[in-house]
């Protein structure tokens, strides 16, 4: 199956920018949405959204569809998922590898597992069925994780890699959530990085998190640090054209901001072409 | 351990804190390189299902909030976050519940200002993401013919809430949301005295706005279907002291203006029914 075409650069859309956006049509390839926020009956959210798809090609990244939960699958929400997609036409859906609650209670959280055999087993049985379900393959995002497990029988970008194989899925690779993990858990990020299957990975995600000096938590609430657009570059390299995005949800800075960290982004991808450029001379 | 225990024991950890029962998962966390505790570490999920759950009630309830004051409106989130775990996919309607739990549970059940300031708010928020109607002018009527009036119904906006709440409510709102220092009432006797409201939406923003008492009992009569000629002659009109038909088509005039009514139809004589009391 052919994996869809990039979409270059864009953003997280939130609401705090819509008037911005419809303004000024500003510089964005595209955004994405959480899909969330817009499985309503009706009112203010979708209509902006109706006028910005108008525009602008649109994700949907979803974090309530909890892949790793040992609850049964909720099909209220898939079915609304679907319904949503229906009507936006998005280039892909996401969600994470994660779980959000058990036995009927959302935790609102992307809440970890044990990378286990039986972890994975469970997972890729889950995505097959809501890939079976939604009729298109689903983009499955590494989250940031606080706590790891003695039970764990392999690494995270292991446990990635064979659910990717396994469920046929696709990847979205947040590099953040890379840097913000491998702190935590004391693992190598460039080896994470290289150890995720290139061809798989159709996204990046780009955000700030907050140094505890102990642990660092994924906020979303402050630009990119320096060190995670380092990673951000040896993950260009890998993956070459992939589309690429940068998060923002809270702390909200102006939209000009924002509009800067994907011209960063762009310039640190035009610097790698270039180069490659140069060498291949 | 399976996966199912420990997603059982991790999800009662965020829910009920640290203690005795979480030993077991303790156990299964491999030691932080950076030296962070295993409590710090969970208490990340934790505090972070807490803050998320109550920024939302504090998004919803402003009012709420300026009449209990900071340290009683907190407790009440508190103890909602910990009765009333989450259990929608989609946090927005995790604040759905609160003036239920209000009226079930003390010392809220007694407070008939806040219970009237959580089903105020709540009926804000779901007039906020209502399902899309397209509402008609006044200029819908002149299709019907002047012999018709007396039979015409209405249909109205689906986000159209009408209330019956303490008095002062919509003023105390007014003033939270305009960060205004609230009156100060007798809320004991406030509590004993009523006042009507509606909520819809009107563009893509919630509307609200006091009703009189005649007015509240037609609209009530007139999105249950009632006709036109029907509600003039219900006894809460004839006792307004006013012609009826006159109060009733300015009322009529105010809804159009206001963007509730989404239909008209005549009635047909078999489906017309006796006037409901007031």
């Amino acid at each position: 199956m052919e994996n869809p075409a990039p979409l270059g650069y864009g953003l997280g859309l939130r609401p705090v920018y819509y008037d911005e956006i419809l303004a000024s049509r500003p510089p964005v390839d595209w955004f994405e949405i959480i899909s969330e926020n817009y499985m309503l009956a009706g009112g203010k959210p979708l209509a902006m959204l109706d006028r910005i798809r108008a525009d602008y090609p649109i994700v949907m990244h979803g974090v309530s569809m909890s892949l790793a939960s040992t609850d049964p699958l909720n099909f209220d929400y898939l079915r609304q998922l679907k319904a949503l997609a229906e009507r936006v036409q998005p280039a892909w859906i996401s969600d994470h590898v994660a779980w959000t609650g058990v036995h009927g209670v959302t935790l609102h959280d992307l809440l970890p597992i044990p990378y286990t055999r039986e972890s994975l087993a469970h997972i890729v049985e889950r995505i097959l069925r809501v890939q079976d379900f939604l009729k298109r393959r689903l983009v499955v995002e590494n989250a940031s994780t606080y706590v790891s497990f003695v039970d764990s029988e392999m690494s995270e970008h292991e446990f990635v890699r064979e659910m990717a194989e396994r469920a046929d899925c696709l990847l979205l690779l947040d590099v953040n959530n890379v840097f913000v993990s491998s702190f935590n858990h004391g693992f190598d990020p460039i080896a994470f990085i290289d150890g995720v299957p290139a061809e798989r990975v159709l996204q990046f995600h780009m955000a700030g998190h907050t140094n505890n000096e102990t642990h660092r938590i994924d906020t979303h609430d402050q630009p990119v640090c320096e060190e995670v657009w380092a990673l951000y570059e040896h993950a260009r390299r890998r993956c070459g054209d992939v589309s690429a995005m940068i998060e923002r949800d809270d702390n909200y800075p102006p939209l000009s901001e924002l509009l800067d960290e994907l011209q960063h982004m762009r310039d640190i991808d035009a610097r790698i072409a270039n180069e490659r450029a140069l060498s291949a001379a | 351990m399976k996966l199912a225990d420990f997603q059982s024991l991790f999800q009662e950890r965020v829910l009920a804190g640290s203690g005795e029962a979480d030993k077991p998962l303790l156990k299964k966390l491999r030691s932080s390189p950076r030296g962070a505790t295993p409590e710090t570490l969970l208490d990340v999920y934790q505090t972070g299902y807490r803050i998320r759950l109550a920024d939302f009630v504090s998004q919803d309830h402003p009012g709420l909030r300026a009449i209990l004051g900071d340290e009683a409106f907190e407790t009440l989130v508190d103890e909602y976050i910990d009765r009333r775990p989450s259990r929608e996919p989609n946090a927005r309607f995790f604040t759905t519940g609160l003036p239920d739990f209000m009226r079930e549970n003390s010392p809220w059940r007694d407070d008939a200002r806040a219970v009237s300031m959580a089903l105020f708010e709540r009926a804000m928020v779901d007039a906020f993401d209502a399902p899309d109607e397209t509402s008609l002018a006044v200029q819908a009527l002149a299709d019907f013919a002047p012999e018709d009036w007396p039979r015409l119904a209405f249909n109205f906006d689906s986000s159209l809430t009408l209330l019956e709440l303490a008095a002062g409510t919509v003023r105390a709102y007014d003033a939270a949301i305009n960060e205004e220092t609230p009156e100060k009432i007798d809320a004991s006797a406030a509590a004993e005295q009523v006042e009507y409201a509606a909520v819809w939406r009107v563009e893509h923003e919630s509307a609200y706005r006091r009703l009189e008492a005649d007015e509240y009992v037609a609209l009530n009569e007139a999105r249950a279907g009632q006709a036109f000629g029907d509600i003039c002659q219900m006894a809460a009109f004839q006792q307004a002291g006013e012609i009826a038909p006159e109060r009733l088509a300015q009322c009529l005039s105010s809804w159009f203006q206001d963007g509730m009514i989404i239909g008209v139809r005549v009635r047909d004589d078999h489906s017309s029914n006796t006037p409901s009391s007031a």
